[in-house]
């Protein structure tokens, strides 16, 4: 008889089922959520509704599936889908931000006392410099991006710019002189045309500034008189 | 050291002794008998002494008989470790692998940040729409590791058949979107059925983002690849905007080299934009902001996953993130175990062609899977220590 098998096989066994526990002890290694699941009491099986499949021929049942809510996930815990307006929402947390106020939301909302097309305005810099003067071409209004067209001539030469509205870099916005009928378009580009060219708006603007003048408080003038010398000094 | 002798060797030996030991054994005056030459062959011999050993006299060079056979191809030779195959290309791309899974998300669209000192960045506002991992992939069975993550939900009447076997295995609706995520080593793997949140980031991280740029069909070769285009007159008729030469004549082969950039399909293709840094994660907008430009339309499926070429982020960060999900989705490998407990009795039930009465009772037997899923629970939990132990002293 043929000893040699019997005497090896107690050793091949042991092989087996060391490489076999090795393999278990990497499989439970490798899930981590199986640890946390150890010690807590099980679940009732999962809600769910079946989903028939016809046979489209005889039109009877032919199979069918469970199919899970899909605000249900891992337990109790539900799912709920984002909300659809996350971009307004995101726009409207940063115009919050931007401008506490709401003065430059108002000075371009769509109302009566709003600034619209066709008017002149005057935008002011935080970091100084002239504050650039011009007739309102067209808003382009994209939550906090909105941004206006100003568009003026300087020295002869027509000189259009962009601001955006809730740039911290923009101090102030002013309207210096209201269209006096509405604009019947909603951007005024027919006025880069020179049959219909504004020219520059320089004269309103010191029409404005004298006028303000009259209107406000010696101190305010004085003020403003002051402001004016200092920027002049800077020119120099 | 002599090999030892395969047993055909001496065995041959051992029945024709040489004259030599013959000559040496017996007197040389008594001629031996056929009966001493029997004996002597059965008794056992060792090799015969020679001053040359030769394959002649029994020498071999091959391994013993039983041994094991020499490993001169395999990892304990001593050779160098081979730089192709599975194992060789998982080690080539680890640093470039990211150590944690990455998110589906919609595009929804651009914006810009204002910052206060008057900064303007622009930005692109992805949104996770209930994002879930659905399925671990594993070296040891899929040849690399791997996180299926699947976003969005579908109406199951959209849905084939075998899918619809696949999430009620997982418990979950059926996802509009799946795709995998390769992670570095199994440390990366998700517990399934858990959703990923935006705070899966951190403000200041860098992240690739992955998407399908806008088609623009069959394009010329001036929009295509920006070449030049021709002249508008000197004599140019009908070819403005054509490509000129594709290569030269005679003399270099009369032929167009390949890779030449000709007019074609353009776009539609997957774009990565590497590096993106995160600007603002938002949970209840399920929202996440990063710098820059994203490939593709509003509403298109984009894949955001740490940046490959940067540093993973820091340690306490990942382990966070890892305790959240565990802390938000405690059930979540039980709900797992549950639903394909599920999942083998419908399909048991199906193959019986037993659906329509499951169906009729509606859901049932509740009470029995709870205490199946005991059993289960308290039997791994036995197994548990035992292993524990096993494993210890090694």
């Amino acid at each position: 008889m043929n000893v040699t098998p019997l005497t090896r096989r107690p050793l091949g066994c042991l092989k087996a089922t060391l490489r076999q526990a090795r393999q278990q002890n990497m499989v439970f290694a490798r899930h981590m959520a199986t640890e946390t699941a150890q010690a807590r009491t099980p679940l009732p099986p999962p809600e769910h509704n079946f989903f028939p499949l016809q046979d489209r021929k005889t039109k009877t049942l032919r199979t069918a599936f469970a199919v899970y809510p899909s605000t249900v996930a891992s337990g109790s815990k539900s799912l709920a889908p984002p909300p659809t307006n996350a971009l307004q929402s995101l726009h409207e947390a940063q115009i919050k931000k931007m401008d506490p106020t709401g003065a430059r939301t108002a000075l371009f909302a769509k109302t009566r006392e709003a600034a619209k097309v066709g008017d002149v305005l005057m935008v002011t810099h935080r970091r100084g410099g002239e504050p650039f003067a011009g007739v309102l071409l067209s808003i382009r209004r994209r939550g906090i991006d909105t941004a206006i067209l100003l568009r003026n001539h300087l020295g002869k030469v027509g000189v259009e710019m962009w601001f955006k509205v809730y740039n911290k870099n923009v101090a102030g916005i002013e309207i210096v002189k209201r269209r006096p009928k509405r604009a019947r378009r909603a951007r005024l580009t027919y006025m880069r045309q020179p049959k219909h060219d504004m020219g520059s708006v320089e004269d309103l603007v010191f029409a404005w500034k004298r006028s303000r003048k009259v209107f406000s408080s010696g101190k305010a003038a004085a003020g403003a008189a002051a402001a004016k010398k200092a920027a002049a000094g800077k020119k120099k | 050291m002599a090999p030892r002798l395969p047993a055909r060797c001496w065995q041959q030996l051992a029945l024709r002794p040489s004259t030599a030991t013959t000559a040496l054994l017996l007197p040389s005056s008594a001629a031996a008998s056929p009966l001493q030459q029997q004996q002597l062959a059965q008794q056992p011999t060792t090799l015969p002494y020679t001053q040359h050993r030769t394959v002649k006299t029994g020498w071999s060079t091959l391994p013993a008989r039983g041994a094991k056979p020499q490993r001169f191809n395999q990892v304990t030779s001593g050779l160098p470790a081979l730089t192709t195959g599975p194992a060789a290309a998982l080690r080539r791309k680890e640093r470039t692998t990211p150590v944690r899974a990455g998110v589906l998300a919609v595009k929804k669209g651009m914006t810009v940040f204002m910052g206060r000192t008057g900064a303007r960045i622009a930005c692109t506002v992805l949104q996770l729409d209930r994002v879930q991992t659905v399925l671990n992939k594993t070296r040891s069975r899929h040849g690399y590791w791997a996180v299926q993550v699947g976003m969005g939900e579908r109406q199951p009447g959209n849905v084939g058949a075998p899918l619809l076997g696949y999430y009620e295995a997982k418990g979950m609706a059926p996802k509009e979107v799946l795709a995998e995520f390769r992670v570095r080593d199994e440390s990366g793997l998700l517990p399934v059925g858990v959703q990923l949140m935006p705070d899966w980031f951190h403000v200041g991280q860098r992240v690739d983002v992955r998407g399908i740029c806008k088609g623009k069909g069959f394009a010329g070769g001036m929009k295509r690849h920006g070449f030049s285009g021709q002249e508008a007159s000197h004599g140019n008729s009908k070819n403005h905007r054509t490509i000129g030469s594709v290569g030269p004549s005679q003399g270099s082969g009369s032929r167009v080299l390949p890779g030449k950039k000709m007019p074609g399909r353009m776009g539609g293709h997957r774009v990565t934009v590497q590096n993106l840094p995160v600007l603002m994660v938002d949970n209840d907008l399920g929202i996440l902001v990063v710098k820059g430009c994203v490939a593709g339309p509003k509403g298109s499926v984009i894949q955001v996953q740490d940046a490959c070429k940067k540093d993973p982020p820091p340690q306490d960060f990942i382990e966070k993130t890892r305790k959240l999900l565990e802390e938000r989705f405690p059930e979540a490998e039980a709900h797992l175990q549950a639903a394909r407990q599920r999942h083998l009795e419908l399909k048991e039930a199906r193959r019986e062609k037993r659906i329509a009465e499951l169906i009729s009772e509606g859901v049932k037997g509740a009470e029995e899977h709870a205490d199946a899923i005991e059993e289960i629970l308290a039997a791994s939990a036995n197994e548990r220590p035992a292993e524990l132990e096993q494993t210890q002293p090694l």
